[in-house]
């Protein structure tokens, strides 16, 4: 009878560790950021600009200007995004849900580009209210379509009712796009997905909602190990299963919402990082949610990175690098993987 | 045999031709050879902007964007001129065909060998009229002095009283720039465009004014990696601090450029951005007197107002 409870034991110690591993390389790849960029800046002076500001050091202006907002934004946006992407396949117990599947970066997108188009609003800090109204009304509706008939929002239904809005969305940003070159020279840099440029003020405006976000998100952990033994152990375990998944789904609006806001529709990262949590955690919404949220900031900045070295004197973007280096991965883990355990 | 009656044909054909018939040499080097000056023009913005002033009125107006952000046209009377594109590459074909066009008049752009708007539009439009128009070269004065032979052969009067009236404003604007110049021989300027990636610093050589501005004896700063056409040379947001101009010319073809580059936190590690001493550079649109006398006093008071020894 001991051995099961050590056996218990012996795995969450071995995640925990594993957790503070995951937490020391995210220390690590923070400082990378703080230290690569297209100007050479010894780490000496990185680390005088942390301890020791002074206003007049032009290397310490980029980091505290450039690259410290650039970090935290690359830290923010990577977490929200891994975790939404766990609560996401979670509450649809689909494999291959994502920010895009439920219609919230298309929402986010349209509600930026017709606000360049009408209103002429240009500015990164505008986005970013536009992109969450978008992203948040993008959900509402889709959800509002997915409950529609008598057993309320399944799984299949949200997805399918997903990919349909998603769709018409993305046909009227194309439409936009398409008739006006301006609204298409102005959002070309925001639609790639980066976080080059993004100010401490970006970064204030929507941490509270990545903050909330968060909390909320990892609240659902135990109601999403219930729905994903199916609605009905789910109901017979006592869960109220419309109250859970709107939860989850509120959590998953607000983080990614928040993310695409800040950084632009960075594709993948929410898609394979929870896949690559669940793989090494095995089942359980406590630990895959943890770990994806730390595991997500892990990929995010290290594609920044990759990204800032790879084309000098230029730089890549980060939606570009990500959507590289996840894609194949994502691939080898459908190929290694039955996708359908969720 | 065959080529001796091609010739004979060709000869026929050159004798035939009137002795009022119209003939303009385009930046091509191709000439176009009419039976008669052309009335009806369908013209480039640009091009539109060096003719309207000169008194040829188009009938119809390609523009590159939206007529309203269009800064060539600014200030130009457009009534009753068909606009039959607002975005650059594209054009109307169908109202383009209902003006039907007597010649289109474009500028060409020798390092890309094409004419304004692209090759799309070039291709839509010639089967309409033939193509001609001005070289883009080293000058805006030479470019307008072009707009003037071309204008004065489609039978504008270049004696009207506005536009002498015109030159002289420009006359007098030029010689107040080149007194500031040359009381400020120290003074050193750099033209960007700023983006939210980098800041893209314009190569002298790359932009008719600015080689007119640098003629005119101000200290232009010529980036040392231009891009492989020769424009720009890109510097991240963390290398701006590379040039340290007195003055900073920000591209004004679009607002926005100059509240992007207010809003990068490091715009600032310029010490002529810190002290203020940034003005507008009329990137590429020039293309008369009166629009040129206008921006270069916007310069002058810049350059008056300039501390020359902001930086070593």
């Amino acid at each position: 009878m001991t051995a099961p409870v050590s056996d218990r034991q012996n795995k969450a110690a071995r995640l925990t560790l594993g957790l503070l591993l995951l937490a020391g390389a995210l220390v690590v790849i923070a400082l990378l950021s703080l230290t690569t960029g297209a100007r050479p800046i010894p780490p000496e002076s990185v680390w005088q600009a942390i301890t020791a500001y002074d206003a007049s050091s032009t290397d310490h202006r980029i980091i505290w200007d450039l690259r410290l907002p650039r970090t935290i934004v690359g830290l923010l946006v990577g977490a929200a995004l891994g975790l939404s992407g766990a609560v996401l396949q979670g509450a649809t117990r689909n494999p291959l849900a994502d920010p895009s599947i439920l219609g919230i970066n298309a929402g986010a997108a349209l509600a930026v580009v017709l606000g360049v188009a009408l209103f002429g609003m240009t500015q990164l800090s505008t986005y970013v209210w536009l992109a969450f109204i978008g992203a948040g009304l993008a959900m509402l509706i889709v959800y509002s379509v997915a409950s529609l008939g008598r057993e309320g929002a399944t799984p299949i239904k949200l997805a399918l009712a997903g990919a349909a809005i998603t769709a018409v969305l993305q046909s009227v940003v194309s439409a936009i796009l398409l008739t006006s070159p301006r609204t298409l020279d102005e959002v070309r840099f925001w639609q790639v997905g980066s976080l080059a440029g993004r100010s401490i003020d970006i970064v204030l405006q929507v941490s509270p909602f990545l903050v909330v976000g968060v909390l909320l998100a990892l609240a659902t952990a135990r109601m999403l190990d219930g729905l994903s033994m199916g609605d009905d152990v789910a109901r017979a375990l006592g869960q109220r299963i419309r109250l859970s998944r709107g939860l989850a789904g509120l959590a998953a609006v607000v983080l990614a919402g928040g993310a695409t806001a800040a950084a632009g529709p960075i594709a993948f990262v929410g898609l394979t990082v929870p896949h690559v949590a669940r793989a090494i955690t095995g089942p359980g919404y406590r630990w895959i949610l943890p770990y994806s949220m730390l595991m997500a900031p892990i990929l995010l900045l290290g594609s920044d990175i990759l990204g800032r070295v790879i084309s000098p004197p230029g730089e890549v973007q980060v939606g570009i690098v990500t959507a590289f280096v996840g894609a194949p991965f994502f691939i080898a883990l459908v190929r290694r993987r039955k996708l359908a355990a969720l | 045999m065959f080529r001796a009656a091609t010739l004979a044909l060709s000869l026929l054909v050159s004798t035939a031709i009137p002795a009022f018939a119209w003939t303009f040499t385009g930046g091509d080097g191709q000439t176009v050879t009419l039976d008669e000056a052309p009335v009806r023009i369908i013209a480039s913005q640009d091009a539109a902007a060096g003719l309207i002033p000169l008194g040829i009125r188009p009938v119809g107006i390609y523009a590159d964007s939206a007529v309203a952000d269009a800064k060539a046209l600014q200030g130009l009377d457009l009534t009753g001129i068909e606009i039959i594109g607002q975005s650059w590459g594209e054009v109307d074909i169908e109202k383009a065909a209902v003006l039907e066009p007597d010649l289109i008049i474009g500028e060409y752009w020798p390092l890309d060998a094409v004419w304004s708007g692209g090759e799309d539009v070039a291709a839509a439009l010639s089967p309409l009229a033939p193509i001609t128009g001005p070289l883009q070269g080293d000058s805006i004065l030479t470019l307008i002095r072009d707009y003037e032979i071309l204008a004065e052969s489609l039978g504008a009067d270049l004696s009207r009283p506005e536009i002498a009236a015109d030159k002289a404003t420009f006359e007098t604007a030029l010689e107040n720039f080149k007194a500031a110049t040359s009381a400020k021989p120290g003074l050193t300027a750099l033209a960007v465009w700023a983006g939210t990636d980098a800041l893209y610093v314009a190569a002298v050589e790359g932009s008719s004014e600015l080689i007119d501005f640098a003629s005119w004896g101000l200290n232009l700063i010529d980036p040392e990696i231009a891009d492989d056409r020769g424009y720009w040379e890109t510097l991240s947001w963390e290398n701006v601090d590379k040039y340290q101009p007195d003055l900073i010319l920000v591209d004004n073809r679009s607002e926005e450029t100059m509240k992007t580059a207010l809003a990068q936190p490091t715009w600032t590690l310029m010490k002529a951005a810190e002290a203020g001493q940034v003005t507008d550079w009329p990137a590429y649109w020039l293309r008369n007197y009166a629009a040129y006398a206008r921006e270069l006093d916007k310069l002058t008071v810049a350059i008056n107002a300039a501390d020359a020894d902001l930086t070593p």
